[in-house]
């Protein structure tokens, strides 16, 4: 099934043309987990903060089972 | 220290006074002690038979404070800063607060004082010097009418004083916007309620500070200890040590839409499909000269940033900071980086705030739509929502008061009651809500609700929990207490006087670790979390003097009813009843009022 990845902020050295406009477009086995997904991409958990699937936080742990999921990975970010 | 100068600009009688041990006891130093100045200036009002709701913000009986706390012009990291408070606010009618970087701050310190408090008005533009513990007021009359970049660089030169701190207006204080704000720095702001509007009714152009005078350390090898163990927290902690620095608070733009409360179209929805195109990574990437930091700052968030190509080039600038880009460019749907980076600079000129002119054009934006301005009115611009160069030209407008520009300086309450829409009005209190729509984190509606200078975020900045942390954003248990600390805790960074972005990696133990060495106090985190609970209720008591109650903790219609229709926070309602119980209950507060009981638990008898 497809997957669309989208990495912000310090994320995007490692992927400086994927953003928000234009994600990564992933083929994936239906059931992967997010780590699995990020081992894939090259990223280890430690450096993720913020995991969200379709707008709504999960964790590495979570599976990815329905098609054309949106999957938006965060580093530690602030501000206010 | 421990040495504050009084100024009655009628008179131009000037007086150093001390605050007294148990007063700093309490209430620590710059928030705290405005606070309390201001508190014994509305009793004295009263005994002399003026109630303070009747004052005229704009009239010389308001009061200005300008405060540095303990920390202030430390080694302790980031303490550069300062903080302003009025009695009244000409936009709010609440009182008026706000906290400003750069170095203007460590400068007073530096120049021989703690904080100054001014009432009355000159009878003509003067500029306030503090140099080498001497104050003296000047005449201002050839920078009257010029911008804060004039201003600034026209003072140091007169001075013979090239690192001066020097805060100021623009024309937009000298026209009474109220809206306006106090420059420092030139690109530094004391935000948000219109100060500068009240700088600019009594003349008062500027303040120019410098000196050398270095800020008294109790127990020194202690306090230099700490101060290398805090700069490695902040240096390791993500946010601080890399986020921030990178990006800006800029960065925040593309988090909040992916959690789909980035209020677009004056929060219509949460949604923004361009947000990309104004986001901190598009900032870093196409506008960034380099990162910037405040006196003091081992975090760097500062953007010193230029426009290269497009209609409003710019060869250097400062910002623009998360919630100005979403004021001028997301809530009014424009999404082009360089207009917000050009009318974010013309509010730092003239010295306006963006989160209340920009949500004030959206508002504009949306009372066109749906029909209720005339054509007069309009004076030819297509005020709809998209149109780039109507921001641009609306923020310029707002500073001189022309055409519409008068209602966008008035601030989006006045200017939809005015057009007979108030509903449309996204403000609490009169100031406008910034980037952070409540639908999609509950316990920031319950801030913006009660805080007390209004639609304030940083007051209680619950979305470092709810959006940046573990705590789930759409419940509204938990959020009473969550708000409670988080306003509580900031009332103790406004009073030490330092960044508020330092909570990112510190807290209150390590508060305790810088006040205590600095001032041989022995404290504990929850000592001051009390203080500052303290200070949060004094400031309460004084807004109920202003006649603002348990009626004015609310949030405007749109978020209380109307269901988020679209994105990750689609079908929420903010459920503020529930929380603000709860909330009043933690408090101790009965209908927004503090009561009998915790007046005198918290010694404010």
């Amino acid at each position: 099934m497809k997957l669309f990845v989208k990495v912000f902020a310090t994320l995007r050295k490692k992927y400086p043309e994927v953003n928000d406009l234009n994600p990564l477009v992933l083929e994936v086995k239906k059931g992967i987990t997010i780590s699995e997904i990020l081992e894939q991409l090259g990223f280890a958990i430690s450096e993720i903060h913020l995991f969200l699937l379709n707008g709504k936080k999960v964790d590495a742990k979570t599976i990815i089972n329905d098609n054309e999921s949106i999957l938006s990975l965060f580093p530690p970010v602030g501000g206010g | 220290m421990n040495k504050w100068l009084q100024i009655n600009l009628t008179t131009k009688e000037m007086k150093d006074f001390t605050v007294s041990e148990e007063i700093l006891r309490k209430f620590i130093g710059g928030k705290g002690v405005a606070v309390n100045l201001l508190w014994e200036y509305a009793k004295g009002l009263e005994d002399k038979g003026v109630s303070i709701k009747e004052i005229n913000p704009l009239s010389p009986e308001n009061m200005l404070i300008f405060a540095t706390g303990p920390v202030t012009g430390t080694k302790s990291p980031n303490s550069g800063r300062h903080h302003v408070m009025s009695l009244i606010s000409p936009l709010t009618g609440s009182i008026g607060s706000g906290n400003s970087g750069g170095r203007w701050g460590a400068k007073l310190k530096f120049a021989g004082y703690d904080g100054i408090m001014i009432v009355g008005k000159a009878d003509k533009p003067v500029y306030l010097s503090i140099i080498d513990g001497i104050a003296e007021l000047k005449d201002a009359s050839e920078i009257w009418g010029k911008n804060s970049l004039e201003t600034s660089t026209w003072l140091r030169n007169k001075e013979d004083k090239k690192r001066a701190g020097v805060s100021c207006i623009g024309q937009a204080g000298e026209n009474l916007v109220p809206m306006a704000v106090i420059i420092n720095e030139e690109h530094r702001a004391a935000g948000r309620t219109g100060l500068g509007a009240v700088m600019g009714s009594k003349n008062l152009k500027a303040i120019i500070v410098d000196g050398d005078k270095k800020p008294r350390i109790a127990k020194q090898d202690k306090f230099e200890g700490k101060v290398r163990e805090h700069v490695e927290k902040l240096k390791e902690n993500g946010v601080t040590g890399q986020g921030l620095p990178e990006y800006g608070t800029a960065v925040l733009v593309n988090i909040i839409n992916q959690n789909g409360l980035f209020p677009t179209n004056n929060w219509q929805v949460g949604v923004n499909e361009k947000a990309e195109l104004i986001s901190g990574e598009t900032l870093t990437e196409q506008y960034l000269i380099s990162k910037h930091p405040c006196w003091g700052c081992v975090v760097a968030c500062g953007r010193k940033t230029r426009v290269d190509s497009g209609n409003y080039k710019l060869t250097y600038t400062e910002g623009p900071e998360y919630e100005a880009i979403w004021a001028l460019g997301g809530s009014t749907g424009i999404n082009d980086m360089g207009a917000v980076i050009r009318a974010n600079h013309y509010c730092d000129i003239f010295g306006m705030d963006p989160i209340s002119i920009g949500s004030t054009i959206a508002a504009a934006m949306e009372l066109n739509e749906k029909g209720h301005i005339p054509e007069d009115d309009l004076q030819g611009i297509d005020l709809t929502f998209g149109n780039v160069d109507a921001v641009v030209e609306l923020t310029w407008m707002a500073a001189f008061r022309q055409g519409l520009g008068y209602w966008i300086g008035e601030g989006s309450r006045k200017m939809c009651q005015h057009y007979g829409a108030p509903d449309l009005s996204m403000e609490v209190k009169g100031l406008e809500m910034p980037a952070y729509d409540p639908r999609g984190a509950k316990g920031i509606g319950l801030n913006y609700a009660t805080a007390n200078r209004g639609g304030c975020h940083v007051t209680g900045y619950t979305i470092a929990a709810e959006i940046l942390g573990d705590i789930d954003r759409f419940t509204v248990e938990g959020k009473a207490e969550l708000t409670k600390i988080f306003q509580d805790f900031t009332s103790i960074v406004n009073s030490s006087v330092n960044c508020l972005f330092l909570t990112f990696a510190l807290g209150l133990d390590e508060y305790a670790e810088m006040i205590g060495p600095i001032t041989g106090w022995e404290v504990n985190a929850d000592e001051l979390l009390e203080t500052g609970e303290r200070i949060t209720n004094l400031e309460r008591m004084l807004i109920n003097k202003l006649g603002i109650t348990g009626k004015d903790d609310t949030l405007p219609k749109r978020l209380l009813d109307e269901k988020m229709p679209a994105g990750p926070s689609e079908g929420q309602t903010v459920d503020l009843a529930t929380m603000k119980q709860e909330y009043y209950e933690l408090r101790g507060w009965r209908d927004g009022i503090p009561t009998a009981e915790k007046i005198q638990e918290l010694g404010l008898d």
